[in-house]
């Protein structure tokens, strides 16, 4: 009900074309490896997937989510919403992986099968942690228009900032930049075109705890805010 | 379902609009929940159907299937009547998959069934809240100002459908700021004002039947003297330029003149 809400209201459309123009600016200086038009791909669509989730969890008018909540239940009304943003934040990501073979912005010749699979990483990395903050960001948390924008833009930017490499905190963002930054690096002839299994393994233990503290968050601040 | 020592307010540092709220309410009963405007009768509503949470207290013994009919249809929606109504059957688990039809038909909505939400009259928008609640045959039954908005024919189904779920077993708390509640005849009556919930635990007794009267302004106070005199109980006395005004037409004697101004003296 909360996906076809959304795609009918029309609310998708700024953030869709906000991704068209990020993937044309970022595929349209020539081609490259994938592993690494991947994972700023992954990086630049963070943001976008955030304000999807949120747009998606706000389309639904308050009086509409309490009824949902008495229908289903409190966890699983919140748990369904989450779920629907997921939905489409992978729709839109998994199209994002389509995207460069339309503006040939990926190189076939360097380390395209281990380049593929390291998209893929990255955009799941980036898909939980961005649903994450859409839903921190969301109106049934926040409770008011500023104070959602504010955490939206707040979190994209310090996804960015605190992710260079000479953060003093990087833990504290899910490590969306650390991933794209691991991309390129792991590429010949610095590296064997994969990062360590050490690193990858490291990467998905800091993106899984960052999700599971920051949907625990959502979960108690819905259950405070009923 | 009990209310007990329930306290509610909307934020941290806001003042209460709910204190130490106790009442019971026993399978079968209709509660009509009174009071003036902003006293809380609908945060109370919201309280009892689960929407809201008690800042403190509890609400007990609350049956599993809840209808509530807000205050206000969300009618910002991007769909038909038909397509919301189908939809919340599915959200809400309905295996029969007439209901929604049925409820479409039998509130007169079949003509609105394609009419997109946000195109809806007030009434019929309203309508829509009422079907949603009924999808599943509710243990309690929350109706916030059922009849705001609702054309005369309408208005008649929501005495109907209470007592349907009343003889089922279920609960109905209604609130009611336009005195609608001669037509809810066995109804108990909670009064919702700053000092807390005064029920009035006695029913209307079942053997009274209502007549409605008009009489002239200059002499409707002496027309309630005398009417009381005889050992009628006068209801509510409405005065349809009164909301002009601003004032009561008639002050009912001993009581809280913030409580007058609901114009539902008993």
């Amino acid at each position: 009900m909360r996906i076809a809400g959304f795609v009918r209201g029309g609310r998708a459309l700024a953030p869709l074309i906000a991704v068209l123009v990020e993937l044309g600016v970022i595929y349209g200086g020539g081609a490259s490896p994938a592993a690494v038009a991947y994972g700023y791909s992954a990086a630049a669509l963070f943001p976008v997937l955030a304000w999807l989730t949120k747009l998606l969890l706000d389309t639904e008018p308050d009086v509409q989510r309490r009824l949902a909540r008495l229908s289903v239940g409190p966890a699983r009304e919140a748990t369904g919403g989450l779920l629907a943003a997921l939905v489409v934040a992978l729709v839109v990501g998994a199209a994002a992986m389509a995207a460069p073979w339309l503006f040939h912005g990926i190189d076939p010749n360097k380390e395209l099968a281990s380049g593929m699979l390291l998209g893929v990483l990255a955009h799941l990395l980036a898909v939980p942690p961005a649903v994450a903050v859409g839903a921190l960001a969301s109106r049934a948390v926040t409770g008011s228009v500023r104070l959602g924008v504010t955490v939206l833009i707040t979190a994209a930017v310090l996804v960015v900032v605190l992710g260079l490499s000479s953060s003093w905190a990087p833990w504290l963002v899910p490590p969306v930049m650390a991933t794209a930054r691991e991309l390129a690096d792991a590429l010949p002839p610095t590296g064997s075109g994969v990062p360590p299994a050490g690193t990858i393994v490291l990467l998905v233990a800091w993106a899984t705890a960052w999700c599971a503290v920051a949907f625990a968050g959502y979960g108690w601040l819905r259950r405070r805010r009923s | 379902m009990r209310f007990e020592g329930v306290w509610f307010r909307y934020a941290r540092r806001a003042a209460w609009t709910l204190r130490d709220i106790g009442a019971a309410v026993e399978p079968g009963a209709t509660v009509v929940v009174l009071g003036r405007n902003g006293a809380g009768k609908s945060t109370l509503l919201q309280l009892a159907a689960g929407v809201l949470r008690p800042v403190r207290g509890r609400v007990s013994d609350r049956p599993a299937i809840v209808g509530w009919v807000p205050e206000r249809f969300p009618a910002d929606q991007p769909f038909t009547a038909g397509d919301y109504l189908r939809r919340m059957a599915l959200v809400r688990g309905v295996t029969d998959p007439h209901a929604a039809d049925r409820w479409i038909e039998r509130l007169l909505l079949t003509e609105h069934a394609a009419t997109r939400l946000g195109d809806l009259s007030k009434g019929t928008a309203q309508k829509v809240g009422l079907a949603q609640a009924l999808l599943l045959p509710p243990g309690l039954l929350v109706l916030d100002e059922p009849w705001e908005g609702l054309d005369a024919v309408a208005r008649t189904l929501i005495p109907e459908i209470v007592a349907e779920v009343t003889h089922a077993g279920g609960i109905v708390l209604v609130s009611d700021h336009r005195g609608e509640i001669t037509a809810l005849p066995g109804a108990i009556h909670w009064t919702v004002s700053e000092h807390g919930l005064q029920p009035s635990p006695e029913k209307t007794p079942e053997g009274e039947v209502i007549v409605e009267l008009a009489v002239r302004r200059s002499e409707a106070t002496q027309a309630v003297a005398e009417l009381r005199a005889a050992g009628h109980r006068v209801l509510r006395v409405k005065d349809p330029d009164a909301d002009v005004r601003g004032a009561p037409v008639i002050a009912e004697p001993g009581r809280d003149p913030r409580a007058r101004a609901d114009r539902k003296p008993r």
